[in-house]
């Protein structure tokens, strides 16, 4: 394993992978790891699931229940199980790259959370959701852990907490890649030690590659991204979820996300191409960028975030190809939807400040209570950006 | 004109010392410039009397120029002895030794080269490992709880082999973890459920490391150290003689074959081990190595340049005459420079001529040793003090007057093997007698006689008895099987003729009835196993 000019920092929110000196913009891609296949522990996701590298004997009972798994739904207990023998297995990396996961009461996945998280959700599909995936862990667990199970699958996971801790993990910390072994090609989900420690975001500067040469993953900076020492360095992890995708397999979520989606009920809708040039927005709409050259605005470059974005493809929008938008109906439009954001916002138990005063008053909360509470702050200052949108929307048409 | 220089010498005997000096500077060493420059130097010593104390003056303080005369760039007028190459792929000059052509820079290099070569450059990672790992057993034991600050290090390159992170020992794997630096958690790290160590042995997992001391940690730390361990040293002891030194050649066991197969003398190792003999050089064994050898020839180049250089300055100091005189015995006269001079002055003959002068009386033999032409003057006087068959060995003795290798004796066996003739195989015949598988002719002929006699007799029997048949009316398993083994004896017999006439033992069954003489016929029909015992058996005798 080699990393090239990058630091592995560790901060509260925990590691981080940033860059210990400048790197200029070339036009091929920068390679700052390189991970080795031995390193990683891979299942691929169709049947028959094959190991790389090949850690479980023949005849070890762990392969019996990854094989009663479903194949299409059932790929992070597989890993967990991978990844539960691992811990097991002597000599192998994961035993003492394990040290460096997020332990049961760092990992912010909802998995591990109580029902009191749950609710702090203030989403009831989410909380649903997170519901059944704690009872399909457990019900695993309970299945092919009872009593009766040899010695060498029952020291694997004392006990569910264990279990699904590492299910947690597993969910988390996989990456889905398509590999190419030999001649045999396999989209696998793969845990890999170094790269996940790699955060998101959804204007990442590094992507994976998978070098065949010599079975290598390559965490790989952008073509032409300029990046100065000190930067984080960030991957995509799903291209084009909502946030409760993230909260869901990856227990974060973020206040600019470039996809989320407000469902605006009612006819009010706004003039799509007038809304983008307001907040110089370009790009194709599954694309959507801020355009920095277009705007004259010193103060207006940082409003536009993945909010806008994401408002600009979900606000209700219409376009028909030369017909100028009549700015009095646009503003009533543009407050049309104003009111009903607010009026989302008023179904919330809680205002966004409130949120953010209670986050701040308890700083020793348990982490998936804290990320809940996360989540739905940033859904509410997301609609609140998206309002504030609106007005600056009003102000701008000027014709 | 010479009383004017007359006078002029008169007024600078006073400064001779300062005219000689003077002189001398302006003196060439080659007999065609002694007398433009003698003269030449006359002249201006005569311009230089009246002006002398005048011109001393000017000249003691250096002429001082703008720049400073150390940084005069002293450039040799001669070109260098080497020859220069362009090397062929670089354009650059090629190197001195044997090297290769330069590496190509990493634009031609094969792909993945850069990859491969950026991996193996990356270093080591710097940091220590806090804490001890658990193997599995606490996941996130070794990560900060709720950090305060973010542990930072400088620029850090996390490398660490995949195969000796999985392979190696756990204590080295922790190091490759090394860089992510932490502050010791002591909450879970030591935390274990009791039951669950109940159950399992608790191995040795971090091996202890012994601690080097002395002359290893010095070795390990970069400090100042004997080349040898002083536990392991040796001590020195007395150089090994030649026969036991590895790199000399034994004797041979036994005495060669023939002189050719004698060391060959090369002149250099037979003068350096006349050299050895009497004591001028020291040898570390018998015979020069090579490496003795271009020693020695080394110091005998450098020590010829230096006498050659010796004796040129000596040619200048004392000038041709004194120095040409010493091949000439019978000049007996005063060679000295003011001698020379004072002749000049006198006669009027320069020195070239009084060289000629002195040159008539020299005999061609001084001649001869003078210009060293005659190799039958000795000159080198080692080689005078040369043993005459070290001397023979060289330079092969007198081609002109016979030596001791041509006298020759009439009665000697000359002996024409080469240095690869090997040992001839021992008498052949000597041993095969000894072993008996030869005997002598006399032996054979009677053998040979004893088995005529015998057949004589055989074919005395009746015509009826020859044709009779076996009917097999005796018993046919013990008659068949000795007959078989008769005849497979016979077969073998027949092979071997010779080997059945000197072996005894193999002509035991055919040799009893045969060997009893007296038997008459009715006792040998009765002794056979079956009458065709008696039969010729022409298809087997081959």
């Amino acid at each position: 394993m080699r990393a090239y000019g990058i630091e592995f920092k560790e901060g509260p929110e925990g590691f981080g992978v940033y860059a210990s000196k400048d790197v200029e913009p070339l036009r091929r891609a920068r390679v700052i790891m390189e991970i080795p296949l031995e390193l990683m522990l891979t299942v691929s996701k169709k049947l028959p699931w094959m190991f790389f590298p090949d850690i479980i004997p023949i005849g070890h009972p762990i392969f019996d229940i990854i094989n009663s798994t479903d194949p299409e739904k059932d790929w992070d207990l597989r890993l967990a199980c991978l990844l539960l023998y691992a811990f097991d297995k002597q000599d192998n990396f994961w035993q003492l790259y394990g040290d460096f996961l997020p332990s049961a009461d760092e990992c912010t996945s909802l998995l591990l959370a109580t029902e009191e998280d749950l609710l702090e959700l203030q989403d009831e599909a989410l909380a649903s959701t997170m519901r059944q995936q704690q009872k399909r862990a457990l019900e695993f667990w309970e299945k092919n852990w009872h009593n009766g199970v040899p010695l060498k699958i029952k020291r694997l996971a004392r006990d569910p907490e264990r279990f699904i801790w590492a299910v947690s993990v597993a969910q988390s910390r996989c990456i889905d890649m398509q590999m190419r072994i030999g001649a045999l090609v396999q989209d696998a989900n793969m845990l890999i030690p170094y790269a996940d420690m790699l955060n998101h975001s959804f204007q990442p500067n590094c992507f994976l590659h998978w070098r065949f040469k010599d079975r290598m993953l390559e965490v790989m900076i952008n073509a032409g991204q300029r990046i100065k020492k000190g930067d984080e360095m960030t991957i995509n992890y799903m291209c084009g979820q909502k946030n409760n995708m993230f909260m869901q397999r990856y227990g974060f979520s973020s206040a600019a996300n470039p996809w989320d989606v407000i469902e605006f009920s009612g006819n009010a809708r706004i003039h799509l191409e007038s809304f983008l040039s307001a907040f110089n927005i370009s790009g194709l709409p599954q694309e959507y960028y801020h355009n920095s050259h277009l705007s004259s605005l010193g103060g207006g470059d940082t409003f536009v975030d993945g909010a806008i974005l994401a408002a600009a493809r979900t606000l209700p929008t219409w376009s028909d190809r030369d017909v100028p938008p009549i700015p009095s109906l646009e503003r009533k439009a543009a407050k049309e939807l104003q009111e009903e954001g607010q009026k989302m916002l008023l179904a919330f138990p809680t205002t966004s400040q409130q949120d953010q005063k209670i986050l701040d008053s308890m700083p020793e909360a348990r982490r998936t209570l804290v990320s809940a509470i996360k989540y739905r702050l940033h859904r509410k200052l997301y609609i609140e950006k998206v309002i504030q949108a609106q007005d600056m929307y009003q102000e701008l048409i000027l014709y | 004109m010479a009383s004017a220089s007359a006078n002029c010498l008169c007024e600078v005997t006073a400064l001779r010392s300062a005219v000689n000096a003077d002189g001398v500077f302006c003196m060439k060493p080659t007999s065609n410039c002694l007398q433009t420059s003698f003269l030449g130097s006359f002249r201006v010593q005569t311009l230089r009397a009246g002006m002398r104390s005048i011109r001393r003056a000017p000249l003691q303080p250096r002429v001082k120029c703008e720049k400073d005369d150390d940084s005069i760039e002293h450039v040799s007028v001669e070109r260098p002895p080497y020859y220069s190459y362009l090397d062929s792929t670089s354009g650059q000059l090629e190197p001195a030794s044997g090297a290769r052509a330069s590496i190509p820079g990493e634009e031609y290099w094969p792909e993945g080269t850069a990859s491969r070569v950026r991996a193996a450059k990356a270093p080591e990672p710097t940091g220590n490992s806090l804490g001890s790992p658990s193997f599995g057993k606490n996941p996130g034991s070794r990560r900060k709880k709720y950090g305060t600050s973010v542990a930072t290090s400088g620029s850090l390159e996390v490398g660490s082999e995949s195969s000796s992170s999985d392979m190696e020992q756990p204590e080295l794997g922790v190091d490759s973890n090394g860089s992510l630096e932490e502050l010791e958690i002591a909450e879970d790290a030591m935390e274990e459920p009791k039951d669950v160590l109940a159950e399992y042995v608790v191995y040795q997992t971090e091996p202890e490391v012994e601690q080097e001391m002395g002359y290893e940690l010095d070795k390990k730390l970069g400090r100042p150290h004997p080349f040898v361990d002083p536990k392991v040293k040796k001590p020195i002891e007395e150089p090994l003689t030649s026969e036991e030194l590895w790199w000399n050649w034994r004797k041979p066991d036994k005495e060669q074959w023939s002189r050719w197969q004698r060391r060959r003398p090369d002149s250099e190792t037979v003068f350096l081990k006349a050299m050895a003999e009497t004591g001028q050089v020291k040898l570390y064994g018998d015979h020069p190595t090579l490496t003795e050898t271009s020693l020695y020839r080394a110091r005998r180049h450098i020590f010829k340049e230096e006498r050659l250089q010796a004796e040129q300055e000596r040619l200048e100091r004392i000038g041709p005459m004194a120095y040409y005189s010493e091949w000439v015995k019978a000049w007996k006269r005063d060679t000295s420079r003011e001698a020379v001079q004072k002749h000049f002055e006198e006669t009027g003959e320069n020195e070239n001529t009084q060289l000629v002068e002195m040159f008539q009386h020299q005999t061609d033999r001084e001649y001869r040793i003078m210009m060293g032409t005659d190799i039958r003057i000795r000159r080198d006087p080692l080689a005078m003090r040369m043993r005459e068959d070290q001397i023979k060995q060289i330079w092969g003795g007198d081609p002109v007057y016979p030596t001791v290798n041509y006298i020759q004796d009439p009665n000697e066996i000359i002996d024409y093997r080469g240095p690869d003739f090997h040992e001839p195989t021992p008498d052949i015949l000597s041993y095969l007698k000894e072993h008996g598988k030869i005997i002598s002719r006399d032996e054979l002929e009677k053998i040979l006689a004893k088995e005529k006699t015998e057949e004589l007799e055989i074919t005395d029997m009746d015509e009826a008895m020859a044709q009779a048949v076996d009917i097999g009316e005796n018993d046919d398993g013990g008659e068949e099987s000795d007959e078989s083994e008769v005849e497979e004896e016979e077969e073998k017999i027949t092979r071997n003729w010779s080997v059945l006439k000197s072996t005894p033992e193999l002509r035991k069954s055919k040799g009893k009835p045969k060997k009893e003489d007296p038997m008459s016929l009715e006792e040998a029909v009765g002794d056979s196993e079956n009458l065709t015992d008696f039969l010729m058996d022409f298809e087997e005798e081959e």
